[in-house]
This record gives structure tokens, C-alpha cells and sequence, in this order.
């Protein structure tokens, strides 16, 4: 009986651990106070037990709603990027969450958003997290700041260099990351561990964006299985995922090498038609997973002042139409070298013929082994099948601008004017376990699709993927007749560490006292980081 | 009994925790291609590998595709997969392949990779690679459709047949291609007069017949090892 408590005992403390927070991320921030309309720049350092791909951070509000998210690309356990902060957000305390989609933890930190227009609330009171256990970093002694003064003047070029001894050479893991940013003082807010639910086990992986949901029949409400569900990325050369459900109704679909807004289609369908569809996307990463106790604080009156001053600042730097980061170009997605449905057998471009008025008319003029006609008001559209040197019988896969298109009557009245080209794959083409019968692939001179109504089985998105790659506008992009109201001097989230570093910054035109930083990981795992301090006057 | 009953308990409290488990091979690439469909009869048959192999692809982009069921129709120089879902042929897109393999009825190895032939019909062809290096060794194992008597030792049959006219290749990246036979005569036309009388001394110590496609196949890695200059 003893044994048997005991295997109980060992079972349950087992599993008690499995649950504890373990390894965290290190998140990190230029401020704590920012102003709507700003960027909250961020810099992450990837636990180790962390899986290679995307860093998920989110700002929620206090109520532990999403309000704003960017998915960043990690490299080397690291990741850097921005949230951009709407003009809109209400002045409060809000929490910055970072944290990967198989991860069991998340750092959660604290900062408070100013609204530009109304500012701070005139009570000065709001709610902020209590009964958290703060993260206390270790500073580092062996990394010694060379050439930095105790005061600097507005505009001054400034010319440090940071020393890293040998030993910390070696025990430094990746890269480092160096700001310098205006302080706040009187105020402290803090970073956190909290749990998470992973929303996918790991064998999943993590690289790439995943898109879930789950599709039901429109009638029963229950979960449809063997459903089809197209997604589309409408583009001059498509992009193109198919999934076919199972008992539970669920569909997921995996979004690699895609950055900033990309527009998304997804279609779902009975494949024996007979029972109409509905779709539905998941959306767990919209709530905190767990939220801390708040109590009532009072903003001390120095703090309202720089609040005051930023808002201001900000209002400035609007006008003067001042952008802060610019993006750095990347390698998008490529759609390969031809597209899903195979290289056309055949490319025509109404253009270069006579204009004609519809698609009737184009496919009797220019289109070879198309038959579209009209019998009895019912409309049918029939390839040519060369392999076997006859008509098909069915209906052929017709994309208009890469969207599967179902109904005939929308390409029905496409002319000259409207397309732009028409590619025709005239055999028995199969993509996966998906097979058609022929392919009729008409490319509109707009780009849009308004054509395809949103319904149950339809879902038009435009989706944020991977935050395209973006630096801090420097100085000398600005016009200097301008007012400087740069609260971050230096932003450099990922610095090969060498022996010698040297740091070259402007001043701005803002006053105050600022923070020269240096962070990195260790090899334990563990965060270092080095302060200075400076005045500008 | 209690004991049991808790600790399934336990462990069915711990599995409600664990996270949503999606299907396998849920985001697998696709292959794309046209249905196949099988040429009409003549003699011999336009397979070297007349039954389906197991085998994997190697995409343009890198992407591996691996269990598959292959077969390499020689004739068209086209890769053929069997798709069980749908319980059909598909001739495999060639432009989206870079290489594949398949592992033959007694365990041997092919890898095949598309090269793009620039001499007579240029255009992207599946070669065999015997032996890979600095300078490959290729094998384009095609299989040509030509007439032939009409009456045979069956009487009366087809006037057509496939017959093996498989050429063989000497291949390097700047260079390109040069036609080898598998003969010692043709091996030997690689090297410099100088040269030849050390590879000669080299096959002969080792028992090794340039004869055939195996002879060629060794002696080529042997002199590769023994990293005599080669006239290419």
C-alpha cells in the first residue's frame, strides 16, 4: 500500500513540475510610456528548449483581449521587430505578451499607452498588475563602456566603444542587443513568466504561420468531415493549399516565407454537394491566457509631465511626417516557377486582338479547345482533353486571379478590357489528391475580387504574416531644419559581439536622461546586460 | 482497484491538458502532374524498372517528398508516382523535380538527377548518376522505339520495339557534358599519353575489366581515388 502511495506521490509531483514555468523569453523594449500612434520596438531572446521559426507578440489590454499582434521571424534564438500602436488605443496600462505557438511559458511586460488626443485621464489614476513576480536580470562587470560622457549636447555626434573581455566572448550566446533610449524615471513596470497553452503539440513545429479552423454543416452545426477547404493567396502567380477534413472538422493550413499583409481566400465545399458548409476560423491567440490582479495607482505628477511632453513630441513628429523605422526589403514568397495548376499548355492575351465585348466571344475567337456555351439559360464551360483527343465531360478547375470560381456567371461577362491574360492547361491535371478536369486560369487587369461573395463557405481575409524586417530611420534621413524628437537614439537588436565594438549616435532635440544598454544570453541561458547613463542638455 | 482508478485519473487529467494534435503529413508538399497514360504495345517494354519502386523526390525548392511509390518511364524520360488515394499515375511534373531516387527489387540504389542536355535535343533530362564527384559520371538510360521485323520467332508480332540506347556521359558543371563509351578504349582517351600507362597499371593491379557499365563504374572510381589528371 505504501509502494503504491508512494508511485502515486512520485506520479502526481511528476506532473506538478511538468506544469512550472520553466525557461522564459527575455522581452524587451525601447520604453514602458508610449503614445498611440508609436511603435513599441522589441527585441526577444528564444529560450533554448524553444523550437527554430516564428516569435508571436501580442499587446493585450487589461482585460486580456488582443489588440494588436506581429509575428517575427526568428534567427539565432533571437527575434526583433515592432507593434505599432493605433491612433485609436485608450490611455491604460496594457501588456506586451511574447511567446511561440508550442511554448508552455510567456513573458508578459508591462507598459503604459497614452492616447494622442485625450492624453492622460484627469483623475491620474489607473489600474496596473499587483501580485506578479518581477524578472531581475544579472548586470555584467566585464563588459566596460569606453568614451561616454556624463552630458551630452542636442545634435552632438557621439563616438562610444564597448570592450567585452575574452571570457564573456565565449559565454555569450548569439547576438547582443544595444539601445539607447530616454528614461523614465519614478516609475518601475514590470516583466513577467506566466503560463501558457501551447496551441499546437511540438511535433507540429513552428515554422511559418498556421491558419486553423473548423468547418460545420450549415444545417446540423456539427463538424463536417471529408469537407474540402481551398485556401488561396490571390496574386499574378498564385499560391495554393487544399485540406480535406476529418471527423472533427478541423482544417490547418501552414503560411511559410510570407510577410507583412497578405490577402487570404478560403473555400469549403461538400465534394458531393450536398450539404451546404460553413467555415470558421480559430482564433486563440486573441486572449491572455492567464491575468494578474490589478490595484489603483495614481500617476505621480513628474510622470504626467513626460507623458504630457512625449504626447506632444509625438504630435510633432506627425506633422513633420517623421517615420521612425523604414523596412528593410526581403525575399518574398515565391509562387516557384510556375504555377500550382501546372505550366499553361497554352497563354493568350486578349489585348494583343480585336477587343471583344465577353468571355462568350473570347473563347470563340481566341481560345482554343474551350467550349463555352449557353443551353436553356444554363451555362457550361468544357476543356479540351489532348491526352485523350476529346471534350472533357466536366466542369474544369476555372481560377479567376488564382480564386477557385465556382459559378460560370462570374466570368461571364469578362472582355478585353477586363482581362489581362488566360492560361489554359488542356489535360487531366492533378495536384496532391486533387484532380481536374482541364484548367482555365483568367488573370484580370484589376487585381481585386470583389467578385467573390463573402459567405458561410466563404472567408476573404487579409492576414498579418511575418513583420517584414525594419531598422530605425537614422538622422541623416531627416531634414535637419526639422525638430529631432527622437526618444530612441540607437536601436541595434542584433550586433555580432566582437572584442571591440564601436557605437557612433546622434543626439536629438530632446531633453532628458538616457540609457545606453546592452543586452544579451548567455550560454546558461541566462540574461546579462550593462547600463550607462548620460545626460542631454 | 483505488490505486488503478486514480492513477487513470491522474494520467486522463493530464492527457485533457495536452494540445490540439494535428493529422500527419497535414502540410506535406503536393505532387503535381498529368494522368498517365500508358503507350500502345510493341515489344519489350519502355521500362528498365518494369514494377513500381520505392522511392523519394527532391523538389526544385529542396523540398523532400519520401515514401513514394515511383516508376521511371525510360521512353519518355518521364517520372511516373503512384497515387494510392486516388489510385492513380501521375507523370510527375518534370520542371518542379530536381532529383529522385528509387531502390530497385535487390536493394540497389539509383539516384537520378534532372540536368538540362545541351547538345542534340537540348532540354531537361533524367540522368543516373553512377558516380558523383568534381566530374560526374552520367547515364541517360533511354529506351528508343524503332522498327523491327514483323515476324519473329512467335510468328507474326509488332513491327515496333523498344530497345535499350542508353549513352553515357562524362559531366561537369562549367564543362557540361562529353559522350563516354564504357569501353577501357574510351576511358583511357580521358587521360594524357603520359597518364595512360599509370591508369593501365592501375586497373590491371586491381583485377579490373573495362568491359561494361560495372567495369567502367570502378575502374572511374578508382582512378578518381588515386587522383590521376584527367583531360576534360
Amino acid at each position: 500500500m505504501k509502494r503504491r502511495l508512494f508511485t502515486l506521490l512520485i506520479l502526481l509531483v511528476g506532473l506538478s513540475c511538468k506544469c512550472q514555468v520553466k525557461e522564459g523569453f527575455g522581452l524587451f523594449t525601447d520604453h514602458d510610456l508610449y503614445t498611440s500612434g508609436e511603435n513599441i520596438l522589441l527585441k526577444v531572446f528564444v529560450p533554448s528548449n524553444e523550437l527554430p521559426g516564428i516569435v508571436n507578440v501580442g499587446l493585450f489590454n487589461l482585460k486580456g483581449m488582443q489588440v494588436s499582434a506581429a509575428f517575427l521571424e526568428m534567427t539565432d534564438r533571437q527575434a526583433n521587430g515592432y507593434i505599432h500602436l493605433s491612433d485609436t488605443l485608450s490611455s491604460g496600462c496594457y501588456f506586451v505578451r511574447t511567446t511561440t505557438r508550442t511554448s508552455a511559458t510567456q513573458t508578459v511586460k508591462e507598459v503604459y499607452i497614452a492616447n494622442r488626443f485625450s492624453g492622460l485621464s484627469e483623475s491620474g489614476i489607473f489600474l496596473r498588475p499587483t501580485g506578479v513576480v518581477p524578472i531581475f536580470d544579472v548586470p555584467i562587470q566585464t563588459l566596460q563602456v569606453e568614451g561616454i560622457e556624463k552630458s551630452y549636447k542636442r545634435r552632438e555626434n557621439v563616438h562610444v566603444t564597448l570592450r567585452f573581455s575574452s571570457e564573456l566572448l565565449s559565454q555569450t550566446d548569439g547576438n547582443l542587443h544595444v539601445s539607447i533610449t530616454r528614461l523614465t524615471p519614478g516609475f518601475n513596470f514590470s516583466t513577467f513568466y506566466t503560463h501558457a497553452k501551447p496551441e499546437f503539440s511540438r511535433t507540429v513545429g513552428n515554422e511559418g504561420m498556421i491558419i486553423s479552423g473548423t468547418v460545420t454543416d450549415a444545417g446540423t452545426a456539427k463538424p463536417f468531415n471529408n469537407a474540402i477547404v481551398f485556401l488561396t493567396v490571390p496574386d499574378s502567380s498564385p499560391r495554393f493549399q487544399y485540406f480535406n477534413t476529418a471527423e472533427n472538422g478541423r482544417f490547418y493550413f501552414q503560411l511559410k516565407n510570407y510577410f507583412g499583409e497578405i490577402p487570404v481566400v478560403l473555400q469549403c465545399f461538400d465534394p458531393e454537394r450536398k450539404h451546404e458548409l460553413k467555415i470558421r476560423l480559430s482564433n486563440t491567440e486573441n486572449l491572455l491566457a492567464s491575468l494578474p490582479d490589478f490595484e489603483t495607482i495614481v500617476f505621480p505628477p513628474e510622470l504626467r509631465e513626460i507623458v504630457a511632453k512625449n504626447v506632444e513630441a509625438h504630435n510633432f513628429s506627425r506633422i513633420f511626417s517623421q517615420l521612425q523605422l523604414k523596412e528593410k526589403p526581403v525575399a518574398e514568397a515565391k509562387a516557384g516557377k510556375y504555377p500550382f495548376y501546372g505550366v499553361p499548355t497554352r497563354v493568350v492575351y486578349p489585348k494583343q486582338f480585336i477587343d471583344l465585348v465577353n468571355f462568350d466571344e473570347i473563347s470563340r475567337e481566341l481560345l482554343q479547345g474551350v467550349r463555352f456555351r449557353e443551353n436553356n439559360h444554363v451555362l457550361t464551360l468544357q476543356l479540351f482533353n489532348f491526352q485523350r483527343n476529346k471534350f472533357f465531360d466536366e466542369q474544369p478547375l476555372i481560377l479567376l486571379n488564382g480564386i477557385p470560381v465556382e459559378d460560370i456567371q462570374a466570368i461571364r461577362n469578362l472582355g478585353t478590357k477586363e482581362i489581362d491574360r488566360i492560361e489554359e492547361c488542356l489535360s487531366e491535371r492533378f495536384y496532391g489528391n486533387l484532380q481536374f478536369p482541364g484548367v482555365i486560369a483568367i488573370y484580370t487587369t484589376k487585381s481585386d475580387y470583389s467578385w467573390l461573395n463573402e459567405s458561410d463557405s466563404v472567408l476573404k481575409l487579409r492576414l498579418n504574416a511575418i513583420e517584414p524586417p525594419s531598422i530605425l530611420n537614422s538622422p541623416t534621413d531627416n531634414n535637419f531644419k526639422e525638430p529631432d524628437l527622437r526618444r530612441v537614439l540607437l536601436w541595434l537588436p542584433s550586433l555580432k559581439p566582437e572584442p571591440n565594438m564601436n557605437i557612433e549616435f546622434q543626439t536629438s532635440d530632446v531633453r532628458g536622461r538616457y540609457k545606453l544598454e546592452i543586452r544579451g544570453m548567455g550560454r546558461d541561458g541566462k540574461f546579462f546586460y550593462k547600463e550607462n547613463f548620460f545626460e542631454v542638455n | 482497484m483505488l490505486f488503478v482508478v486514480a492513477l487513470l485519473g491522474i494520467l486522463a487529467a493530464n492527457k485533457l491538458e495536452a494540445q490540439e494534435e494535428v493529422p500527419k503529413n497535414w502540410n506535406a508538399e503536393k505532387i503535381r502532374g498529368n494522368r498517365f497514360l500508358p503507350d500502345a504495345t510493341y515489344l519489350g517494354t519502355p521500362f528498365i524498372f518494369e514494377n513500381f519502386l520505392n522511392g523519394k523526390i527532391e523538389l526544385e525548392d529542396g523540398t523532400m517528398i519520401e515514401n513514394l511509390r515511383l516508376k521511371y518511364n525510360n521512353y519518355r524520360d518521364e517520372l511516373i508516382c503512384y497515387n494510392s488515394a486516388i489510385s492513380t499515375q501521375i507523370v510527375v511534373d518534370k520542371i518542379s523535380v530536381n532529383s529522385f531516387t528509387l531502390t530497385d527489387e535487390k536493394g540497389i540504389f539509383h539516384l537520378f538527377r534532372k540536368l538540362y542536355y545541351t547538345g542534340l535535343m537540348p532540354g531537361d533530362r533524367y540522368f543516373e548518376i553512377l558516380s558523383e564527384g568534381d566530374i560526374s559520371l552520367l547515364v541517360y538510360r533511354k529506351i528508343l522505339l524503332l522498327s523491327c521485323p514483323v515476324y519473329g520467332e512467335m510468328g507474326k508480332e509488332k513491327n515496333m520495339s523498344y530497345q535499350e540506347a542508353f549513352s553515357y556521359y562524362f559531366y561537369q558543371v562549367k564543362k557540361g557534358f562529353e559522350l563516354v563509351k564504357p569501353e577501357k578504349k574510351s576511358l583511357l582517351s580521358k587521360f594524357d599519353a603520359s597518364n595512360q600507362k599509370s591508369v593501365k597499371k592501375l586497373l590491371q593491379q586491381n583485377k579490373i575489366s573495362v568491359n561494361d557499365e560495372t567495369g567502367f563504374v570502378k575502374g572511374w572510381n578508382l582512378i578518381k581515388s588515386s587522383g590521376v589528371a584527367v583531360n576534360f
